[in-house]
């Protein structure tokens, strides 16, 4: 079962530098922002993959904690950073493209 | 099987070089801020493979959660139009130096004294030790028992940064969002039960497995974070209950301080636990401090100081 689970782990890594090279390309935000959310998603699969390979319950933990606060970062994004930011006339561009 | 793992390792590494120097390097702020979050879900990874599943657990709580939330609320705070300007290349010169110099010194150093550590490390003493700390988990042994000292100091250093940021000015009032957010209180509501229920078990589970305080503290602390972002705690901002908020504050290390005094009457040193109060004295240190951590990452958040 071992390389079945190394090889599943590889490929979600693969997986999570697709996101890496979104979060490098954009070209707006919010791109950036969802492809963090994917890597978030998949290092959950790697840490749940890893746990079963190791046999260690306290990775299941860590992966949870990931999964909750995925939502937190999410959140602030959207009510924190993307904002009509103040009087600025670019404000809205800056928020949709930087 | 060996070579699979020597793989998986080689691309976590390449990647974690990847994000570090795309959040170092890149001029757009957003993106950099971005990759250094995805840079901390990563780096848990590597405290996985280096079998440190505590640092692990710590690094998920605090990094992913609160970290990302307090450099994203910054950036949201930012003048515009001058990310280009914040870029390192345009320091002096002789700063780069320094740094490079003083970077290279330290690597020099760390190298050295990795080379010098006591081989296989403490591990048989605190093992030896394991039975009269009142928990059956070496790391919060450690940091609740024998090094309890280092962890009061990081709890005074938490409540050092609360004062600072709040005498800065008043708390931030929040920019309106792009667009309507019908879904956030629902969010803030659905997932509140879960960030009560996730801490306490971390809390439970600390005596005698990876969790404790630390983590606990910073997951409650973003479960509060969300309510505050849903508008759901504004009693934080109301003048009259500034006293209660000061004094949930200081609740953490002041319990701790008074165990320390109660372990200088009771034994003669200062921190000492009785072996027989161990495990009541540890939990209800571990809630205490767990709560204050909580409220003073919450405390953080607000960027000022509430009700003035």
């Amino acid at each position: 079962m071992t390389p079945i689970y190394l090889s599943a782990a590889i490929l979600l890594l693969a997986n999570a530098g697709v996101g890496a090279w979104r979060i490098w390309h954009g070209p707006t935000s919010a791109d950036r922002m969802v492809a963090a959310e994917l890597i978030t998603t998949t290092t959950v699969a790697v840490l749940l993959v890893l746990s079963a390979l190791v046999e260690q319950p306290v990775l299941i933990d860590v992966a949870l904690l990931f999964a909750l606060l995925a939502a937190v970062a999410m959140a602030n994004f959207v009510t924190r950073t993307w904002t009509l930011l103040r009087e600025d006339s670019q404000a809205r561009d800056e928020a949709g493209h930087d | 099987m060996t070579a699979l793992t020597v793989g998986f390792d080689l691309l976590l590494s390449a990647a974690l070089l990847w994000l570090a120097w795309q959040a170092l390097f890149l001029p757009l702020r957003f993106a950099a801020v971005v990759h250094f979050m995805a840079f901390n879900l990563l780096m848990a990874l590597v405290w996985v493979r280096l079998e440190a599943p505590d640092v692990a657990l710590a690094e998920a709580a605090i990094g992913a959660g609160v970290t990302g939330a307090l450099l994203l609320t910054a950036l949201g705070r930012l003048p515009g139009g001058g990310s280009r300007r914040a870029h390192p290349r345009r320091w002096h010169r002789y700063w780069r130096y320094l740094a490079i110099f003083s970077a290279f010194v330290s690597a020099v150093w760390l190298a050295w004294s990795v080379q010098h550590l006591p081989r296989p490390g403490l591990t048989t003493e605190i093992m030896a030790a394991l039975d009269t700390t009142g928990v059956s988990h070496a790391v919060t042994a450690v940091l609740l028992n024998i090094r309890a000292i280092d962890t009061l100091l990081e709890v005074a250093v938490m409540l050092g940064a609360v004062m600072l940021v709040w005498s800065l000015g008043p708390a931030l009032r929040p920019f309106a969002p792009a667009t309507a957010l019908p879904g956030l209180p629902a969010l803030s509501r659905l997932l509140h039960p879960l960030f009560l229920l996730v801490p306490t078990y971390l809390l439970w589970r600390g005596a005698h497995a990876p969790g404790g305080a630390f983590p606990a503290g910073a997951v409650l602390g973003a479960g509060g974070i969300l309510l505050l972002l849903a508008d759901g705690v504004s009693w934080m901002q109301q003048p009259r209950y500034n006293l209660l908020l000061r004094l949930l504050l200081i609740a953490g290390l002041a319990l701790f301080v008074v165990v320390g005094l109660g372990g200088l009457l009771l034994t003669g040193t200062f921190l000492a636990i009785p072996q027989a109060q161990a495990k009541a004295v540890i939990l209800a240190v571990e809630v205490a401090t767990a709560l204050s951590i909580a409220l003073m990452l919450m405390a953080l958040y607000l960027y000022g100081e509430p009700g003035r």
